[in-house]
Formats: C-alpha cells, structure tokens, sequence
C-alpha cells in the first residue's frame, strides 16, 4: 500500500472512533433518560466514559492524519473545505467538553444519592433530562456529521 | 491521484455508507459494553440487557440498513459489471456474514436468560473487530 493509502487508514480509523464513540455515549445517553434510580443512572454515565476515551483518541487520529493527508494529495491547508472541516471540528470538541462538565455535575448528585439510599430524585431526573446538556451533546454529533458530509463532498476541492 | 477522483454522483450513497457504518461500530460496541458490565454487575444485568436490546433495535438494525444500502448503492455506480476487486469483497463478506451473527444476538437478547446472555458481549466483540478489518480494506484499498 502507497503512503496515501496508509494515512487514510489511521484517519478512517480516527472518524470511526469519533463517530462510533459519538453512537456509544448517545446510546447510553438516550438509556439513562428513562431511569429513575442514581445507582442506574450512574452505572450508565460512568460507562460513557470508555465512549469518551474512544473519541478522544478518534479526534487526535483523525485531525493529525488528516493534516498529513491534505499535504500528502496536494489540498491546500487553507482550502474552504479544509479550514471548515478543522473548524467544525474544533466546535463538535468545544460543545461535547462543554455537554460533558455539565454531565460531571450530574454524575456527583447521582453518586451522592446513590450512597444515601438510592432513592429517584426530581433534582437528579432534572439534571439527566437538561436540554442544555442535550443542546450540547447532541448537537456535538450533528456537527460531526457535517464534518463527515465535508470530508467526502470536499466541496471547491 | 487518481484515487482522489471521484464522480460527484458516488458522494451521497458513500456518505450514507460511511455513516451507516460508522454508527454500526458504535451502536454494535455499545451491546459489547453493556454485555461485558453485566458480567461484572449482575445485580445491574436486567437493565443492561434492556440497555442492550433497545441498542439493538434502535441502532445496530437502522445502521445496518443504511451501511448495506449504501454499500450496494456505491457498488452499482462504481463497479457497474460486477468486476470489483478483492478488497470490496472484503466488506460484502463481513457485513453479509454480520447479518447471521447478528441474528443470534437479537435472538440471544429476546430469550434473556442469564447464562446466554453471557455469550453476547463476545459475539458483539467479534463483530467490533470485524468491522475493523472492513474499515482497514475499505479505507485502505489494498
């Protein structure tokens, strides 16, 4: 295999990390919207977790051998297609780390009531179903999706 | 360069593919997750099953039909004689073969006993790494 076609193995590799890891959390996500129990609710967004070092590693691979593909087929770094694409990029990070604080919140409450009795809480229900959170999280992985549409559209390229 | 050049017309049934397939690792690792967290937490292993068999139904089975379609869909644009080369039939085979495997997952998660139950997680896991080996073929080209 050519050099090309090595780089976009590991920035394939990097999307369906992100991608997939992005199915991962929402999957979990959508499960913990109907639990009542803390005990359950954090089972679930403690697992999030493997989700998050998924995607962590998925953006690094995709964006580093994604630089090196642009040098390697001759795009230009500043092409349209290309400074959207690391800017969306940047934007799905920002609004997943920002989905993300706002879910650490919600994993202490739900750890505390999990050790005082594990009784349902309004305050904890609230916090899961928080359509800031969702806002954010959700809209992280329609920004992806637009980056993926980027990627294989290339459009001006 | 020439494997840059790609009619405009093949863009639409190749995102449709790319994010099928996507979205198939992610929901089929889900079910692995949940299978494997039920081993360690029994006392959590009904609800891990449900989690795994609404993944199932919402996810793996929507993200398969549009991975396949779109596969076959790019397929009939790209290779109109039927003449594709080795490393398509790398993707046909994992994902016509995932279809089996899938099968008894769905059937394991409907009958719900323990004990089968633990068989899940490990076939979920097999198809992760088979999904792989597709992505590494259809990425890569060889």
């Amino acid at each position: 295999m050519s050099t090309y076609q090595w780089l976009l193995v590991f920035h394939v590799t990097g999307a369906f990390l992100l991608l997939g890891g992005g199915a991962i959390a929402a999957a979990l996500n959508l499960s913990a919207l109907g639990r009542e129990r803390p005990s359950e609710i954090l089972l679930l967004f403690g697992l999030v977790r493997i989700a998050v070092v998924a995607i962590s590693i998925g953006t690094a691979l995709a964006f580093v051998f994604g630089l090196w593909l642009v040098h390697e087929a001759g795009y230009g770094y500043f092409d349209g297609w290309v400074v959207a694409a690391f800017l969306l990029l940047i934007v799905a990070n920002a609004l997943g780390g920002a989905g993300g604080k706002r879910d650490q919140a919600t994993v202490k409450l739900a750890q505390e009531l999990a050790a005082s009795g594990d009784a349902p809480s309004a305050e904890l229900r609230a916090r899961v179903r928080d359509p800031i959170s969702l806002a954010l999280s959700y809209g992280s992985g329609l920004v992806l999706i637009a980056v993926l549409a980027l990627m294989v559209w290339k459009p001006g390229a | 360069m020439l494997a840059l050049i790609r009619p405009d017309s093949w863009n639409f049934p190749l995102f449709l593919h790319i994010l099928g397939a996507t979205v198939l690792f992610g929901t089929v690792a889900t079910v692995a997750i949940a299978g494997f967290a039920a081993r360690s937490r029994p006392e959590n292993a009904q609800l891990l099953a449900r989690v795994a068999q609404r993944t199932f139904m919402l996810g793996i089975v929507p993200a398969y039909i549009l991975m396949r379609a779109g596969a076959q869909w790019i397929d009939s644009k790209e290779f109109p004689n039927g003449d594709e080369p080795g490393w398509v039939g790398v993707g046909f085979v994992i994902s016509d073969a995932g279809v089996i495997l899938l099968l008894v997952v769905a059937i394991l998660l409907a009958v719900r006993r323990q004990r089968i139950l633990l068989a899940v997680p490990v076939l979920t896991g097999l198809y992760v790494i088979a999904l792989g080996v597709a992505w590494v073929a259809m990425s890569g080209k060889p």
